[in-house]
């Protein structure tokens, strides 16, 4: 199979390399485009976010003010902090100037000046590497003033997060830019009206940007026609748990995730039973083994299926998982990363993850079950940003999915006992 | 105009309003704590997230743009239920000690709790904790575990009093607030976060601990700090003031007042220093005498001088009705043109928000009411003169220590006669031959006008001698209702002080006049009957707002300092 984002060439980071194979030809061809035919071209593909929320990209471009008397902006995401989730690393590694050439690119559509790529804090060895690849695209003229004599200008920043799962939260990821406390921001007013220092702003994950030289290259209509129909195009499956096999995977949208887990990743170690999986990064909603036949990795397949794409971080778990200590985990990471602004998620993560370690310590009780359910329902969708929902779904999904693990490990509290567990 | 229905019923709202503004402009209340009518908005405590129609999610009110046809529901059963989840996700890691907690019943938390919570908890986990006493700055006490981080304070220090020295750290239930490194909250509004956090977080260091809010009355006046005249509730307990806090008045104070307001201005009211009754010198020493004898004796001495031998000192520190009955009395009963009063203006001591450099609180009204030389008088200037030529003799100082100046200081041994009214053992009053003990500005009723001609009314709070808080309708706190004189809360100290008009009054008809007015209440009828300024207010009218000096006829543009 053909790969656009991760293709098989050694030394694809080098510009030399990246220049023999094609690059940097979607911008001159661009070039004589239209801005704005650039914009309806990614419209046409059908591209959805790669960063979880699968929102149309192109559409999200037009909300971006034709006239703007404020300079415009673009962040690119790579906070990449989603459990589970390790594709854009291996963007920043092995294919860097496609980044920048799907950011000059979107620069060029939107008429953008200056372009943010955040990069997690973690990721310091990816942070040097973009940023050589950003000095040879500077040096060759791809970057900066009058790019390759054709009038358009556009600088790109990498900016190097401090180490907050929050920051990859559109809005916190602006403040954080800005010099700010990684605090979401209430919407309205949305980012294309007022992001970066009160500027139209556009944020993209580096994935989706990756995408745009090769629509652009080959055409909306041929890139449409990859993979599943309303979500198209090749997209990177990060696959990790109980796998053989366990990488990043190029691949068109729609493959049936047991195909994905068998043919990609090798399959379970010692041939064990799948017990469960958790198809895009941890905080979607986790799928029983026995479920996953004819479940593909597209949005459409995966939201019939009870779960969604996410950010397409495949965990798979066999039967000898203790999905209580996968929830706690999981619980605990959300507990931690939720910056404190508000209140559902502030206090309704840490309730979730003090419950759950009593569960894990063999302490919990029947009827603490439903009140996790309580509490992740009172979270999800009360809260600023969508850090509440990531941390209520995983619970919920898990007590609806699997609650006899939870029932097998709660002691019950029998009234008129003399031994009440607490 | 936008038409919206909010629980079945429609209003026209300006469009440009938030859900929670139009409801309240409309007399709904949708519940909050981190909105504050003038900050920026925050959206983080989530209390006022309301159903509207067409929005998937329940949406928060304070940040959310009415808009034409807009149906909100505030009392649905989802909105009644985020709002128990809400309520009950801010008790969990609270420590629930209302019972030492100061802001126990004046708190949102505890009020919401009855009002919006379930009234138990299901929470089975060790709490949070964080730290107890942090003091962060000179007037504020912080106790972090109480926290809900709805940010009011943050806002309000970064916004209003522009110090922006306040700060969350850490993150999510662990968050702290805190001040900046090598900063502390020390601006001249720091108070004003005490009133403004919706639960016990923060305190105030000189009320910290002091009373239950229940067991003081609460008076609605006005601060005597400054020409600013900011709008307070003064709180009683025992007959004893134990704090100031700002009352709304979006004409004058808007929702504040100054560190300096609430702290140093009743500390006149309770001081060790104040005068126990009248006295007089006898044998070069001031003693304590009845209020017949002081009087007689003021009335005597007057008599043996010259009119134009005697000069009067009116106060800008004193109400209307005591500066218009002084004015009166000086001019036509005893007949002196010798009448002013002595400015007290610091210069650079104003500010942009509240603070004037007008350190009285009444000279705008003290010249509306006529305190001025009569024709061919002397002024201030004129009368320290004839003080120190020997012309004048005879003066007579309301509530003012002029002898803070050290000029006056080191006139006033010169005269044969000084009549002073004091609250305080002040500077003045060791000078003086007759000291009038005088009601404070928290034991009186009156008017004073502020820099801006608002005249705003004074209600007594501390009772004197003369008064009894039941009978003369004073506000009543739970002690005051039902303690009784044979229990320590019942028992309290009363002074022996009267308002100054109504001692001017006395002196007035034992020289002969017929001035009629017993309550301040009518002397402020004849003020409004005579000056134009006044003309059509009463005590009624004036309500706890004050109203303004009528423009046309106001003398405010003369000579308003700072």
């Amino acid at each position: 199979m053909e790969k656009y984002i991760l293709p098989d060439i050694p030394d694809l980071h080098s510009i030399a390399v990246y220049e023999a194979n094609g690059g940097y030809k979607a911008f001159r061809k661009a070039l004589g485009m239209k801005p704005e035919e650039v914009t309806d071209e990614v419209k046409k593909s059908g591209l959805r976010g790669r960063g979880g929320a699968c929102f149309p990209t192109g559409l999200k471009w037009t909300f971006m003010p034709k006239q703007s008397a404020k300079p415009k902006y673009l962040c690119v995401n790579g906070d990449e902090a989603e459990p589970g989730t390790f594709k854009d690393r291996q963007i920043l590694e092995f294919n860097p100037h496609l980044l920048i050439e799907g950011i000059v690119l979107a620069a060029y559509a939107m008429g953008i000046t200056t372009s943010f790529v955040y990069v997690r804090g973690e990721y310091g060895k990816w942070v040097r590497m973009l940023e050589r690849a950003l000095a040879d695209a500077s040096s060759h003229g791809y970057v900066g003033d009058n790019i390759l004599g054709s009038g358009f200008s556009t600088n790109i920043v990498v900016h190097k997060g401090a180490g907050a799962y929050i920051c990859g939260e559109e809005s916190s990821l602006m403040n954080s830019i800005e010099g700010g406390r990684g605090y979401p921001r209430v919407k309205p007013p949305f980012p294309a009206q007022s992001g970066l220092w009160g500027c139209p702003t556009t944020i993209n994950n580096v994935e989706s940007i990756c995408n745009v030289p090769v629509i652009i290259n080959n055409g909306a209509e041929w890139y449409a026609k990859i993979g599943a129909p309303k979500h198209p195009g090749p997209i990177l499956v990060g696959v990790s748990g109980h796998v053989n096999k366990p990488g990043v995977y190029e691949m068109p949208t729609g493959l049936p995730l047991l195909e994905i887990i068998y043919k990609f990743a090798g399959g379970i170690p010692g041939d064990k039973r799948i017990k469960a999986v958790i198809p895009g990064g941890s905080s979607t909603m986790i799928l029983r083994g026995e479920q996953l036949e004819g479940v593909c990795m597209d949005a459409d397949s995966l939201k019939a299926a009870g779960s969604s794409v996410g950010t397409a971080g495949l965990i798979v778990m066999d039967e000898d998982t203790d999905l209580i200590q996968v929830i706690t985990r999981i619980s605990k990471f959300y507990y931690h990363e939720s910056c404190g602004q508000c209140t559902p998620c502030r206090e309704g993560t840490g309730w979730l993850w003090k419950i759950l370690q009593r569960f894990e310590r063999g302490e919990g009780r029947t009827e603490d079950i439903d009140l996790l359910m309580d509490i992740a329902n009172n979270i999800e969708g009360n809260t600023i940003c969508a850090l509440g929902d990531a941390a209520a779904w995983p619970v919920q999904s898990m007590i609806r999915r699997f609650r006899d693990e939870f029932e097998n490990r709660a002691k019950s509290l029998t009234m008129g006992s003399s031994t009440i567990a607490l | 105009m936008a038409k919206i229905t909010i629980n079945g019923k429609i209003f026209d709202v300006d469009p440009e309003l938030t859900v929670i503004q139009a409801a309240a402009q409309n007399g709904i209340e949708i519940p909050h704590f981190c909105w504050h009518p003038k900050l920026t908005v925050s959206g983080n405590c989530r209390m006022c997230l309301v159903e509207i129609e067409k929005m998937p999610k329940l949406a928060i009110a304070c940040s959310t743009r009415v808009a034409d046809g807009m149906i909100v529901k505030t009392e649905s059963d989802r909105v009644i239920k985020a709002r128990q989840a809400v309520m009950e996700f801010l008790l969990i890691n609270h420590p629930l000690d209302c019972p030492i907690c100061d802001e126990a019943g004046e708190c949102k938390l505890q009020d919401y709790s009855y009002k919006y919570s379930v009234g138990y908890s299901r929470f089975d986990e060790n709490k949070v904790h964080k730290p107890k006493r942090v003091r962060l700055g000179p007037n504020v006490m912080l106790d972090v575990e109480r926290c809900i981080m709805c940010s009011r304070c943050i806002r309000f220090s970064d916004e209003i009093a522009k110090q922006p020295v306040l700060t969350f750290t850490q993150r999510g239930t662990h968050v702290v607030l805190t001040t900046f490194p090598d900063t502390q909250l020390d601006n001249k509004y720091s108070m004003n976060v005490i009133e403004l956090c919706p639960v016990g977080a923060l305190t105030s260091t000189d009320f910290r601990f002091a009373s239950r809010v229940w067991e003081m009355s609460s008076t609605d006046s006005i601060c005597v700090g400054c020409s600013r005249g900011c709008n307070t509730h003064v709180w009683v307990r025992k007959n004893e003031i134990l704090r100031l806090t700002p009352r709304f008045n979006e004409a004058v104070n808007s929702y504040w007042m100054c560190d300096s307001g609430r702290l140093n201005t009743f500390r006149t009211v309770n001081s060790q220093e104040r005068l126990h009754s009248p006295m007089i010198r006898k044998d070069g020493v001031l003693v304590d005498v009845g209020w017949d004898e002081a009087i007689a004796r003021a009335v005597s001495d007057l008599k043996s001088f010259k009119k134009s031998e005697i000069a009067g000192i009116a106060s800008a520190f004193a109400t209307n009705e005591d500066n218009y009955v002084f004015q009166k009395v000086m001019k036509e009963v005893i007949g002196t043109k010798n009448v002013d009063y002595v400015q007290h203006v610091e210069d650079d001591a104003g500010d942009e928000l509240l603070i004037r450099a007008d350190k009285t609180p009444n000279s705008l009204g003290t010249r509306q009411v006529g305190v001025r030389p009569a024709e061919g008088g002397l002024d201030i200037t004129g009368i320290l003169k004839g003080i120190e030529e020997g012309s004048i003799r005879a003066l007579y100082v309301l509530e003012d220590d002029i002898a803070e100046d050290p000029r006056f200081a080191a006139a006033l041994p010169n005269l044969q006669l000084l009549i002073v009214h004091a609250s305080v053992n002040s500077k003045t009053a060791r000078f003086a031959d007759i000291v009038l003990s005088c009601s404070t500005f928290a034991e009186k009723n009156g008017t004073m006008t502020n820099f801006a001609g608002r005249v705003q009314r004074l209600r007594p709070a501390v009772a004197t001698l003369e008064q009894d808080r039941a009978k003369d309708g004073f506000a009543m706190s739970r002690w005051d209702k039902f303690a009784s004189q044979n229990d320590r809360w019942g028992r309290s100290v009363k002074k022996d002080a009267r308002p100054t008009w109504r001692v001017l009054t006395a002196i007035a008809n034992a020289l002969g006049a017929k001035l009629k007015c017993t309550t301040a209440e009518e002397v402020f009828k004849e003020i409004a009957e005579k000056l134009p300024p006044f003309k059509g207010m009463n005590y009624i009218n004036l309500g706890s707002q004050g109203a303004n000096a009528n423009a046309a006829e106001s003398v405010s543009k003369q000579k308003v300092t700072a």
